[in-house]
């Protein structure tokens, strides 16, 4: 057995976290030391372990500090969007924090023993069978803790630029906690590449850009958190995240993720629904091509009582590409009233790509509403040919058929600058020509 | 030149044949209408020509403007100027009927050699289009079809037709499940676009469009063949008739 157990992350101390903070990092790196690297019989990693490669034997990215004006510089901007933005680096913070007023930033080197609790035990940094996302509980050198005040109403997105870069893994982590009745907006976009600086090839490990993300968010009573999530860069890396949520009385969370595949890409995303009349709504476009995979896992936790859950996931696998969905729902003996919505659609573009579907319905109490859906299939043959009769060739026909898909999941998105960059990177991404 | 010809079509589906020799000949500025009893091959023959794949021509030869339309393929015909208003329009959400309408258009007008249609004549032609067939503007922006009811299709595809100018235009039980006022609004697009080029062919069950649409001629289709044709006052022998005059059973006329 390949354990966790892994010296090549030992942190290189160059920012000193609160004891409190290192103990619990201790304390992880036990835990690893016996817990298995996940293999295709790990149930959660069936489809995507043997993509995480010689992932213990990984160093940790180079992170030298005269990189970080180069990050900031070649952070690229995508769309025209009005927000903050912060810059996160191979795990470290490499820009400025931003100033809004309303919303703290703190660095984990700078948390109190109450907000250091707080991170560890946010929903991903507890869970126990999130082995790789452990790894980062285990790793993190530097995190950000950001508070939205209470009542706040912020207009305002802030935008969290994750960015790896090079060979080895990177630990990025986020605590966000929103007070009651405050609003907010969270953008994180995810961009990994491996090409910095000279890379060994001598070295017989393979060249693998690893990034390993948490984000932990606590939304408090009457408080409400618009998140969208994507990753723009797609090819030969690998990145892992996770988000996790816990809903307080009445929290309103809507989430909308844009998925592109690389060579291993997966986002866990979890919701607890700790207290009644809290709501979720899910939203997810995943799109795979050449030999991508995109791992695809949601849980939702309906712990208290009358809350409500909405899940709505569309997935479009080309070539030799593969998709994984797997929607867990979990209704807890006292969640009495709940209301629980899934459905996930699937698009099958080559008879060499794969999506495997897998709602996870658990339900314990019995005074519940809960739906679930699932479809997987190919283009509509009468909705090619209508198009066609409309003079529209066939290859034009089914591109937009294709993209029609997803677009209305992709076109209520709430910030309208996002839902045009992903659609205008869909539209090229399902781009048969060329 | 006739716009359309047709002589002795032969077609099937799944091996059974329904249209067992058709003969149709309609010149420009003409508006036929195809009347006949269900099951009479009057949805085949429009689907026939319009380019439907899943049907089989076994005989029989289609000329259209002088080129023989059966070598065409569905696109190719849409953008020689063939228009088929469909009984069934379907449902494709996520896909808004602007873009639709503008890529349809952008791809009959490059066959033609014209430049893409810009972008504000375009919008101004749909606005008035679609006010032609009383269905609010936002419409536009709606998925193609997608939760209309089944009038508002049907004036979905007569605002199609509107903005594509076919030179021959095929209307597939379009009067079904029409009221009598939306039913006012097809006709009088469709009159809109009648002119001295262009031909329009009518398939319907019911005298009751034509009452709107006046034809030229009238062809009653029975059982794969043609077995009447006449002026306009045929359709009205048919409706006070019914088709059991011809020697043709209808169970539909009730």
């Amino acid at each position: 057995m390949t354990t966790l157990n892994t010296v090549a992350f030992e942190p290189t101390n160059k920012c000193h976290l609160p004891a409190l903070l290192e103990s619990y990092q201790r304390e992880q790196r036990k835990t690893l030391a016996t817990t298995a690297l996940p293999t295709r019989k790990t149930e959660s990693w069936k489809y995507a372990a043997k993509r995480l490669g010689k992932l213990t034997e990984l160093p940790r990215v180079d992170t030298q500090a005269d990189t970080r004006a180069d990050h900031l510089a070649n952070h690229q901007n995508h769309y025209d969007l009005a927000c903050q933005t912060l810059v996160i680096a191979n795990g470290e913070i490499v820009s400025d924090l931003p100033d809004m007023s309303g919303l703290s930033f703190k660095p984990f080197s700078a948390l109190s023993d109450a907000e250091i609790k707080n991170v560890t035990s946010g929903i991903v940094a507890e869970a126990e069978d999130m082995p790789i996302s452990a790894l980062n509980s285990a790793h993190f050198e530097q995190g950000i803790y950001i508070s939205v005040a209470k009542g706040l109403e912020l207009e305002t997105p802030l935008r969290i630029v994750i960015k790896h870069n090079g060979h080895g893994t990177s630990f990025p982590r986020v605590y966000v906690d929103l007070a009651p009745q405050s609003k907010f907006t969270l953008i994180e976009e995810l961009q990994v590449s491996r090409e910095s600086g000279a890379v060994d090839t001598t070295d017989s490990t393979e060249v693998s850009a690893f990034c390993n993300q948490v984000t932990d968010v606590t939304i408090g009573s009457g408080a409400k958190l618009t998140y969208l999530r994507m990753n723009v860069d797609q090819g030969q890396v690998k990145h892992v995240g996770a988000t996790g949520f816990k809903l307080m009385r009445d929290a309103r969370l809507e989430t909308h993720c844009l998925a592109l595949g690389s060579e291993l890409a997966r986002h866990d995303l979890r919701v607890h629904m700790l207290e009644p009349g809290a709501e979720c709504d899910l939203n997810g476009v995943c799109c795979t091509k050449d030999r991508q995979l995109f791992d695809n896992h949601t849980s939702i936790e309906h712990i208290a009582a009358n809350c409500s859950s909405n899940e709505n996931y569309r997935c479009i696998a080309d070539d030799h590409s593969q998709i994984v969905f797997n929607g867990r729902i979990h209704i807890h003996r006292d969640a009495q009233k709940t209301l629980g919505a899934m459905s996930n659609k699937n698009l099958l573009l080559s008879s060499n790509a794969e999506i495997d579907s897998k709602p996870e319905l658990e339900i314990y109490a019995d005074d519940v509403k809960c739906a679930h859906g699932t479809t997987i299939g190919q283009l509509d043959e009468e909705e090619v040919y209508y198009l066609k009769t409309r003079g529209i060739r066939d290859e034009q026909a089914r591109q937009i058929l294709t993209l029609g898909f997803v677009l209305e999941i992709v076109r209520a998105a709430p910030v309208l600058a996002i839902a045009e960059f992903w659609e205008q990177s869909l539209a090229e991404l399902l781009s048969f020509e060329g | 030149m006739a716009v359309l010809e047709i002589k002795d079509l032969h077609v099937a589906i799944d091996g059974k044949e329904i249209l067992k020799g058709v003969n149709l000949k309609t010149g420009p500025g003409e508006v036929h209408a195809i009347m006949g009893p269900n099951g009479s091959g009057k949805s085949t023959l429009s689907q026939v020509l319009a380019g439907n794949e899943a049907y089989e021509v076994s005989g029989g030869e289609v000329e259209y403007q002088g080129k023989n339309l059966l070598d065409m393929s569905t696109e190719e015909r849409a953008r020689e100027g063939v228009f088929l208003a469909f009984q069934y329009p379907v449902e494709i959400p996520g896909v808004s009927n602007l873009q639709f309408l503008k890529t349809a258009m952008n791809n009959i007008r490059q066959h033609r050699g014209l430049d893409e249609v810009n972008a504000a004549e375009f919008m101004k032609l749909a606005r008035q289009k679609i006010q032609q067939v009383d269905l609010d503007p936002s419409f536009l922006k709606r998925g193609v079809n997608e939760g209309f009811s089944g009038g508002e299709k049907k004036r979905n595809e007569i605002m199609q037709m509107l903005m594509l100018e076919p030179k021959l235009a095929i209307l597939d039980e379009t009067d079904s499940g029409l009221d009598i006022d939306a039913l006012k609004v097809v006709a009088e697009g469709v009159n809109a676009l009648r002119s001295p080029e262009r031909a329009i062919i009518m398939v319907t069950h019911y005298q009751r469009l034509l009452d709107y649409i006046v034809p030229d001629y009238v062809h009653v289709l029975s059982n794969g063949q043609i077995i009447k044709s006449g002026g306009k006052e045929l359709a009205l022998e048919l409706e006070e008739k019914g088709y059991g005059w011809l020697g043709i059973a209808d169970d539909a006329t009730a």
